[in-house]
């Protein structure tokens, strides 16, 4: 009987589920009609469950990247000075996160907006490795298209071959995960849906799920690059979708210790009505 | 044949058109709080807006300034007393009107 007590306890304690670390750098709305002032949030999380929130180490990067039409220059505008840090509260924790309140000037032409965080390093204690996820989150303003298709230049980066922030539910969102500016075949991403979005005003998610997962491969669904380095997935619900590429980084050690550095991007879906 | 040929490319020349129309015109103004205005336009296929007429008429539609949009897409005016309209004309149906009132800094 002992015998079978401990196994049944080695096999809850060895399944209990690997959701994935998710960069959050979010606004509510990312497909504006005019510029506006921004309050963005910088989170460390697992945003299907809105579980356990991780102590984002200090902030090492936040900008961002802004093109009004195609044939415009990219510009660069360092948002470290909007940069504040808050506490986080999931389901389960809080934890050390930042926000950005952004005046209108930063977002105030037409055109897109690639935000980008360069979180330093986390140590995950349970696995003794360093995390670094490294994030883009793709705003428009006014509908003239910009720089959302280009690379960043990041060590590693998912450029999307879908517009982030117009996406109708029950499409298919595409992307090319590229390291130190080449695409990764094979690559594994991580696919998660912001199942408790955050309550607007508050440094918090909403209680109620959207939706249940009926196994735990559904919290966070797994794909795999192609030989050109490309992915695809679908779209069955409005709302937040991150998607992370393991690993995909040049850096694997920080402080003698294994680094996964990651590539994070967001994209949000709406409904057709 | 011959009529056939003419009418393909008639089809073509008609499809080509009306691709070309396909895109959205798309116009932003803020008031640089300095007394000028400055107008950022373009088109919703990234496409650039340089060359496209822009006019600021008064509230009885005389035409207080006419220029048009610079190499970078856009078009700075001193700011008129009372109200206006800024209107971006790119062409029939590609008119786009903003109210002064609605330019805020």
């Amino acid at each position: 009987m002992k015998r079978i007590i401990l196994a049944l306890c080695l096999t809850l304690l060895t399944a209990v589920p690997a959701f994935a670390h998710f960069q959050m750098v979010y606004t509510p709305e990312i497909a504006l009609d005019e510029g506006t002032d921004l309050n963005m949030k910088l989170v460390f999380t697992h945003p299907f469950e809105a579980g356990h929130t991780m102590d984002m180490a200090p902030l090492q990067e936040f900008y961002v990247i802004s093109q009004r039409g195609e044939a415009a220059e990219p510009k660069k505008t360092d948002l470290m000075e909007y940069v504040e840090k808050i506490t986080w509260t999931s389901l389960t924790n809080s934890g050390a996160a930042y926000e950005a309140k952004l005046p209108r000037k930063v977002v105030r032409s037409m055109g897109d907006y690639v935000f980008v965080a360069v979180p330093g390093p986390y140590y995950e204690e349970e696995e003794e490795i360093y995390i670094q996820q490294i994030t883009k989150t793709v705003l428009n303003v006014g509908g003239l298209p910009g720089n959302w298709a280009d690379p960043v230049g990041l060590p590693t980066e998912i450029v999307p071959l879908d517009k982030p922030y117009a996406n109708w539910t029950g499409g298919v969102f595409r992307g090319v995960v590229l390291s130190e500016g080449k695409p990764v075949a094979n690559a594994d991403l991580e696919v998660e849906f912001m199942n408790h979005p955050p309550v607007e005003g508050k440094n918090e998610f909403q209680k109620e799920a959207i939706a249940e997962a009926p196994h735990d491969a559904f919290v966070t669904m797994g794909i795999k690059t192609n030989d050109r380095g490309e992915f695809t997935v679908g779209i069955p619900h409005a709302g937040w979708w991150g998607l992370c590429a393991l690993g995909t980084g040049p850096q694997t050690e920080h402080e003698g210790k294994e680094l996964s550095q990651d590539a994070v991007l967001w994209f949000k879906a709406v409904d057709m009505k | 044949m011959r009529k056939l040929i003419t009418l393909t490319l008639l089809a073509g020349f008609v499809f080509a058109a009306s691709v070309a129309f396909a895109h959205t015109p798309l116009c932003s103004c803020f008031d640089n709080g300095d007394g000028t205005v400055l107008c950022e336009g373009g088109f919703s296929d990234g496409s650039s807006a340089a060359g496209v007429k822009m006019y600021v008429k008064d509230s009885s539609g005389n035409v207080l300034l006419e220029g048009q949009m610079s190499e970078n897409s856009d078009f700075e005016f001193d700011k008129p007393e009372g109200d206006y309209t800024v209107y971006f004309d790119a062409g029939e149906g590609h008119v786009i009107e903003i109210p002064g009132s609605k330019i805020v800094e």
